[in-house]
């Protein structure tokens, strides 16, 4: 187990390596330099030089390369044009949101996803099966923003049952009230990965309950439930909680769009503003704080695997 | 498989089919048979519901919503084909030159993964805010280097399990060179990975192109899109939701029909392929 863990962690050590250098090679293709984009076209050419200096782009590639990787080691991800603060301060006023919309979304991702799957992997084939089959793959292809504005005029518009945009912080107000807000962008969300949770719970679950020692359950009298969630589901616990791992990714991106659509003040509406208004900083935070967190998630999951499959440690 | 399953995939599929083969038909010959010119303002006729005049109601300028959704669909498959094609012509060479040289590969696969590590949207609009200015030829470069990596673990995965098949052994003994391996016995096979993935491709760039527009930071707003169109109708979402609606059930189809073909093709071609693509 232990030299799972050490080659795992060397692994992800260098997949953040390679991505801090992918973020400094992006943030080389903007065309211009930072320091003329930042002043503006009135700037003075003295203004800029003296701005390249504090900034230190005066000096040869490698030295702002090492100085950027110095840099996130310690924590600073530099500073946003627009704000004019530290761009790592700035995500962390933003985090709360999109942490909440998530955590509500993954609910919605497991609570319909999971049994959704397993009740079509019991009556493989079944009207049921088909029709459950039939709504994952057009879950699958709906775009989360449009369900977002479909649920907003139909439940805020007509219904007046929830909220259809914003979000007060509950840690700040301490109301926990406010996370009503967060119920229709998180369904919105969370649909569209629901559908892919489904279908691996399924093929899964189908797996699974061919096993002899499902026969065996069966033979001893077991009762169904018992069977399917005791004996089936826990062995086909691996394949979908590599999926909801996986559904990170795909949460995050579209958690970009659908806090844009329910005006949420959140890290995805703010990678947004920071592209309109050039705010070339924050987007190589937000891109590094993203991807760093994703490489953590795997290798997290990657151990927790090996804990649960001990042949997993042997490949 | 029961029968019923299989009438319902052959359904599903002829489902797909027909609506991919009339959205392709749309695309072509749409700005010759839409009913009112789709950039034409009309204030007296604006945000007007659907009605006979109007299939689809009009915005909030008056034009009508039918005849734009209509000639949107072409910017959609150019872009969604664009990007596909740029998927193959990077991810394919890259794919089979890491699959084949095991040293490259390693190193290769590195990148791949450090670049999947980005969300796909976060990378897209980084790419764009890069680029500098929205338009067509940046937004197919930003989600296709957000898809080729894709494609290229596909054909990766592929190459590494078609290069220890005997036949391409037996070309070796015979003295063929590595070029011949990997032209004649390699990228022959990959065909059916590739056309499968190339679907999957299709159908998730159009979303995330239409999430672009949508976002304000694809192809221009003058363009009519769908993503564009939805992004202008937020305003009015309540009073005329109909802004909304139709190009987005016009791009939940395409993205549908996508998959199922996708799906179909890959069971198919080739049912091993569930676990690559």
């Amino acid at each position: 187990m232990l030299s799972y863990i050490v080659r795992r962690a060397a692994g992800m050590v260098v997949s953040v390596l390679l991505v801090v250098t992918i973020t400094f090679i992006l943030m080389q293709l903007i065309p211009g330099d930072p320091a003329s984009v930042l002043l503006g076209p009135n700037a003075t050419p003295e203004q800029i030089e003296a701005l390249k200096r504090t900034w230190g782009l005066d000096r040869p590639i490698w030295v702002q390369f090492y100085k950027y990787f110095a840099n996130f080691f310690r924590g600073n991800l530099g500073e946003s044009i627009f704000f004019r603060q530290p761009v790592l301060r700035i995500i962390g006023q933003r985090a709360e949101t999109s942490v909440f919309l998530g955590i509500m979304a993954l609910m919605v991702v497991v609570g319909l996803g999971i049994p959704a799957g397993v009740i079509a992997a019991v009556r493989p084939n079944s009207w049921v099966d088909n029709s459950l089959l039939l709504l994952a793959l057009a879950g699958a292809s709906i775009p989360s923003f449009w369900l977002g504005l479909m649920l907003m005029v139909l439940f805020a518009g007509k219904l007046h049952l929830l909220p259809s945009s914003g979000y007060t912080s509950v840690i700040a107000t301490g109301n926990i009230a406010n996370l009503k807000n967060l119920i229709l962008p998180a369904f919105a969300l969370g649909f569209v990965n629901a559908a892919l949770v489904a279908r691996t719970a399924r093929s899964s679950m189908l797996d699974v309950l061919r096993a002899d020692y499902i026969t065996t359950a069966r033979a001893k009298g077991l009762r169904d439930s018992v069977v399917i969630l005791k004996h089936a589901l826990r062995n086909a616990a691996i394949p979908i909680t590599t999926v909801i791992s996986f559904t990170f990714a795909s949460l995050v991106s579209g958690a970009v769009v659908t806090e844009n659509v329910f005006a949420l003040p959140g890290v995805g509406s703010l990678i947004v503003q920071s592209v309109l208004k050039r705010d070339y900083p924050m987007i190589q935070g937000i891109m590094l704080v993203v991807a760093v967190l994703y490489v953590v998630i795997n290798f997290v999951t990657d151990l927790t695997y090996a804990f649960l499959d001990p042949r997993i440690r042997y490949r | 498989m029961g029968f019923a399953k299989l009438i319902l995939r052959r359904k599903t599929l002829l489902f797909a089919v027909g609506v991919l083969f009339s959205l392709v038909i749309i695309s072509v010959f749409a700005p010759y048979f839409v009913p009112y010119d789709p950039d034409a303002l009309r204030v007296v006729d604006r945000l007007k519901p659907p009605s006979v005049n109007h299939f689809f109601g009009t915005d909030h300028f008056g034009r009508d919503i039918f005849s734009r959704v209509l000639v949107g669909t072409r910017v959609t498959f150019i872009l969604g084909l664009s990007i596909a094609a740029f998927a193959l012509v990077f991810g394919v060479p890259i794919g089979v030159l890491s699959g084949y040289y095991d040293r490259l590969g390693m190193v290769v696969m590195r990148v791949i993964d450090a670049i999947m590590a980005f969300p796909a949207i976060i990378l897209a609009l980084a790419l764009m805010a890069i680029m500098g200015k929205p338009g067509m030829v940046n937004v197919i470069i930003a989600v296709g280097m957000v898809w080729a990596p894709r494609m290229v673990r596909v054909v990766y995965s592929s190459t590494l399990s078609l290069r220890e098949n005997t036949y391409v052994e037996a070309a070796r003994a015979l003295g063929a060179s590595s070029a011949r391996i990997l032209v004649r016995h390699i990228a022959v096979n990959l065909l059916s990975p590739v056309i499968v993935q190339s679907t999957f491709t299709f159908a998730f760039s159009i979303m995330e192109v239409a999430a672009l527009n949508f976002l304000g930071v694809g192809i221009p707003p003058y363009v009519p899109s769908w993503g564009g169109m939805m992004n202008e109708g937020r305003t009015y979402i309540i009073r005329a939701p109909w802004i909304i609606l139709f190009p987005g059930v016009f791009l939940a189809l395409s993205v549908l029909s996508f998959n199922l073909l996708g799906d179909a093709l890959r069971d198919r071609l080739d049912p091993k392929l569930r676990n690559i693509v």
